[in-house]
């Protein structure tokens, strides 16, 4: 009785109560790891423990949210973010909030065995908390497309699901493999990868997105290190690119870029806005996902489409045709989302 | 000499040489009151006054704190308007001229304001010709003229090329006298100029002012609680006491020691010295 | 004593215009574009005669419509700035004042952001709408600085910094809802930018522009001699005859238009209106007469020396200028402080 009361009399004081919720939180992880764990270390070198059977996954990015529905693990999905709108299914999945700031409470809600993260969305300390809290998170981490497909296999494996990974990481290579050959003999195309118009905002020559265009024969016109370089419309001029590439924009519906451009000064004595090779392509471009393959597919057709003339007994795909048949699927999935 | 709330003497317009000084000031039974609606009677804080100052002249506005002093001054430099009575400058009534013509009439000389970039002397007293041509104005001769006469008046003119931080409170007190003077007004208010200043001070500043009453055409108006200052320098004396004018005089006139008694509400003694002007000390009674 | 003549402005702002004229200069040869001191001038000439066929597109292009746009742009933004923190300075009696203190280029950087989430195709739409935020926040915050029906420096300036923390919170509020990529672009824009696209025809919008920066900035000169006795004390210019309430306002006003005008055109360019009219006083005096055209041109020579170093320092990337001038005015700023304190 007397310990009971000298226990509650401690429970009162306000130090007492952070020792003893810090000792409920420390416990948390022993809880979890009653099942059997594998220790793997993700794309940032961070070394996670994910339990051997993995059966609730949240994803904080769109892309992951994606590549988990193309290897047709959705049911294992409790949970992603308000941008996560690639497969449309993806939408009706409960929301923990957007990927810059998740909320931290939802997804511990959800009960998760391991969350996905990525480094060019989400940020490193909402990975910190979650794993505080004792919750798992793999963070990729991919410059290139190679890299992309190798992330995609390491979440497969992670997911038990390492041959549909293979599988649909094989269909992809395989479709990159068959571009590359068709343009092995063609010159690469210089294009004008536009971010932003106004102000001027293009990539760098180490972004994700310049080696998605380098697999469609395109190289970024510009030659710089930063990721987004802010430009001057000068050294639009001085390079003359072949193409002007705009990727669909959140802000207002698509409109015809180029006759936009046609109007603007200095832009309408550019040769490729006389000449018409603006482009507007899906902005999937930009994400890390197998979808994207089929973006660089389009893209190429456009950029060369000498390659691709219906002599060689494919069919010729017009560049407004919409992007949504051509997302990657892995055959022989009754679950892939398209 | 006018007597208690008389009209007095006819003003004159003011001619160059004329033998008769002319009326600067006219004050007919000005009043002012705050708060003064339909329904409830207004608070008086200057009951009806009258006066006259004539050029050369220096005329002394004494009495205690709150006696109506600083309404006063107010209305005579057009700050407020009269609820009741005239008040006129060379004629014209106040309350009628615009901002600029009315610098030209009236200059006051107020506790100043604390300046917010370094200016020069010379700078500061040539301000005083604003009020004179356009309004986005380059100084002319005449106008850098006006304002060394003005230095050279106040014995300021050594300080010409000074910075204005740098001086003494009793040198900026010339310079900012410089400057009313540079307006060339028909009126120049003092508002309690000897209030921070030693007694050598004090009586340095009565001094010019008397001396630039007499050698100037303008009136000097000086607001004050000094009594023998007041006594031994101005011509003519307006007794304030709680919002009613009580006496207008010269000093003789006004200095009676059971009139002073009540409005100062101290003990006081009034002795005439040679020249027949009053001094005052405090009263025999004094400490028992 | 030797007051200020007509004649001493006209001298010092030739001299002035002259160091201009070569920071102009300058500017012109510099760019991501290759092309020699000799083909500016031709293409100069050329243009000038209307022989537009003599000259390659492309040169024609970067000096009509890239250099010299830019030129433009960056003096009348720089003397906007300046000529309204000169004016700020004098109504609010406070030489640290600025023309962003009183949060019109918070209002104009909202309208801006409603403007691109919108509208975002529609031509001057950012603009426009960049320039009516600093106008109704103008406003707005006329209303609450008044105190007795007249403009009080102390509440102005309480009025306008709560407006601008206001404004800069929901400004914060609306980025968080775009998309990492609009977000970069927005977040360029508010640090300053120059850059910004011409309408199809530019000459008029060149001649609005220089047209409200004229009837603005004249406005304030207008009240140079006002401005020289109310920074003397408010009480003491009304007895000398000045109109203090109604310069107050006209002043208000006009560097507000001044403020709004350039932040529409260029984003939120920082420091120049604090400093170039403080440097102007230190330079050639505190007599606004003077210093009214001193600090216009002093800042059209800065913010174009800041643009023209923001897009050659690490060629062919931007900087954006507002970082330019904030880099240099900090640190000239806390040397200006502390030489007062002395």
């Amino acid at each position: 009785m007397e310990f009971v009361t000298i226990l509650m009399q401690a429970l009162r004081s306000p130090i007492a109560a952070v020792l003893f919720s810090a000792l409920i939180i420390r416990a948390a992880p022993t809880f979890a790891a009653q099942n059997a764990t594998r220790a793997v270390r993700d794309e940032v070198g961070r070394a996670i423990t994910v339990p051997a059977e993995v059966k609730r996954i949240v994803s904080l990015a769109p892309n992951l949210t994606e590549t988990v529905y193309a290897l047709g693990l959705e049911d294992l999905l409790v949970g992603d973010t308000n941008f996560c709108d690639t497969p449309e299914a993806a939408k009706s999945k409960p929301h923990v909030g957007d990927p810059q700031n998740p909320n931290i409470e939802a997804v511990v809600a959800l009960h998760p065995d391991l969350v996905l993260a990525t480094t060019s969305i989400n940020r490193p300390e909402t990975a910190d908390a979650l794993k505080r809290l004792g919750i798992p998170v793999y963070t990729t981490d991919p410059h290139t497309v190679r890299a992309m497909l190798d992330s995609t296999s390491h979440i497969a494996e992670m997911m038990g699901a390492a041959q549909q990974g293979e599988i649909l990481v094989g269909k992809l290579q395989q479709r990159l493999d068959a571009l590359h050959a068709r343009l092995s003999d063609r010159p690469m195309v210089h294009v004008l990868f536009i971010v932003w118009l106004d102000p001027l905002q293009s990539i760098g020559q180490g972004t994700f997105i310049a080696d998605a265009l380098r697999w469609a024969g395109a190289e970024s016109a510009i030659t710089s290190d930063q990721p987004w370089p802010h430009l001057s419309i000068e050294e639009v001029v001085r390079v003359q690119p072949d193409y002007i590439v705009f990727a669909e924009n959140h802000l207002g519906a698509t409109t015809d870029e180029l006759a936009d451009l046609r109007v603007r000064p200095v832009w309408r004595d550019l040769d490729a806005v006389e000449t018409g090779h603006v482009l507007n392509i899906s902005e999937e471009i930009e994400r890390p996902s197998p979808g994207l393959v089929g973006v660089i597919e389009q893209l190429a057709r456009d950029v060369h489409p000498e390659a691709f003339s219906a002599a060689k007994g494919l069919p010729v795909v017009s560049s407004s045709e919409k992007l949504a048949t051509l997302t990657g699927c892995a055959e022989g999935f009754t679950t892939c989302a398209r | 000499m006018s007597s208690v709330a008389g009209s007095g003497a006819s003003s004159l317009p003011a001619t160059i040489g004329a033998r008769t000084p002319s009326v600067r000031l006219k004050v007919e039974q000005a009043s002012y009151a705050y708060a003064a609606t339909d329904r409830s009677a207004p608070k008086f804080t200057l009951g009806p006054t009258s006066f006259e100052a004539k050029q050369k002249e220096l005329v002394a506005i004494l009495g205690p704190n709150a006696s109506g002093k600083s309404t006063l001054l107010k209305l005579l430099a057009g700050i407020e308007r009269p609820l009741s009575g005239r008040i006129e400058v060379d004629g014209t009534e106040v309350g009628s001229l615009d901002l600029r013509t009315r610098a030209q009439r009236i200059a006051l000389v107020q506790q100043e304001s604390e300046l917010l970039f370094p200016l020069r002397v010379w700078e500061y007293v040539l301000q005083g010709r604003y009020p004179y041509g356009k309004r986005l104005r380059f100084e002319s001769d005449e106008d850098c003229l006006l304002a060394a006469n003005a230095l050279a008046q106040v014995g300021a003119d050594p300080l010409r090329d000074r910075w204005m931080d740098q001086l003494s409170g009793g040198e900026k007190q010339r310079v900012i006298l410089a400057r009313a003077l540079a307006q060339q007004p028909s009126l120049l208010l003092l508002d309690e100029p000897t209030q921070h200043l030693d007694i050598g001070g004090k009586v340095e500043l009565l001094r010019r002012l008397r001396r630039l009453a007499d050698e100037s055409r303008y009136a000097v108006l000086v607001v004050t609680h000094e009594l023998n200052l007041a006594a031994e320098f101005s011509d003519r004396i307006v007794l304030l006491h709680k919002g009613k004018c009580l006496r207008v005089g010269t000093p003789a006139e006004v200095y009676e020691r059971a009139l002073l008694e009540e409005v100062f509400e101290a003990p006081l003694d009034v002795e005439i010295r040679a020249g027949g002007r009053p001094r005052v000390i405090l009263g025999a009674n004094f400490g028992t | 004593m030797r007051p200020l003549t007509p004649k001493r402005v006209a001298w010092i702002c030739l001299g002035l215009g002259l160091v201009l004229f070569g920071a102009a200069v300058i500017s012109l040869r510099i760019g991501a574009y290759p092309i020699s001191v000799v083909d500016i001038v031709k293409t100069l000439f050329s243009g000038i005669l209307g022989r537009w066929d003599s000259i390659p597109t492309e040169h024609r292009s970067i000096v009509f419509d890239v250099r010299l746009p830019r030129i433009l742009l960056a003096v009348l933004v720089g003397a906007s700035l300046s000529t309204a923190g000169s004016g700020f300075q004098a109504l609010l009696r406070n030489p640290l004042a600025d023309p962003y203190v009183l949060g019109v280029s918070s209002g104009a950087a909202l309208g801006a952001i409603i403007a691109l989430i919108a509208a975002p195709h529609v031509p001057g739409a950012v603009q426009l709408a960049a320039f009516g935020g600093a106008a109704a926040t103008t406003a707005a915050v006329y209303f609450l600085g008044r105190r007795g029906g007249q403009l009080d420096s102390a509440t102005l300036l309480l009025a306008g910094i709560v407006a601008a923390s206001f404004l800069s919170a929901i400004i914060m509020f609306l980025m968080t809802t775009l998309s990492g990529r609009d977000l970069r672009g927005m977040a360029f824009w508010l640090m300053g930018d120059l850059a910004s696209t011409l309408p199809t025809n530019p000459l008029p919008w060149f001649e609005a522009l220089f047209f409200v920066f004229v009837v603005a900035a004249g406005a304030i000169y207008a009240t140079s001699s006002d401005l020289n006795l109310i920074l003397t004390g408010e009480q003491e210019a009304r007895h000398l005859g000045v109109n203090v309430h109604r310069v107050k306002l006209v002043v208000y006003i006009a560097a507000s238009v001044l403020t709004g005008l350039a932040v529409s055109v260029s984003g939120t360019i920082g420091y120049v209106g604090l400093l170039v009219p403080h440097v102007m006083r230190m330079l050639f005096g505190t007599d606004y007469r003077l210093l009214i055209p001193t600090s216009a041109i002093g800042g059209a020579i800065l913010v174009l020396l800041a643009d023209t170093l923001a897009r050659s320092i690490v060629s062919p990337t931007e900087l954006p200028v507002g970082a330019m001038t904030a880099l240099a005015g900090a640190p000239v700023f806390i040397y200006l402080m502390r030489r007062r304190m002395r």
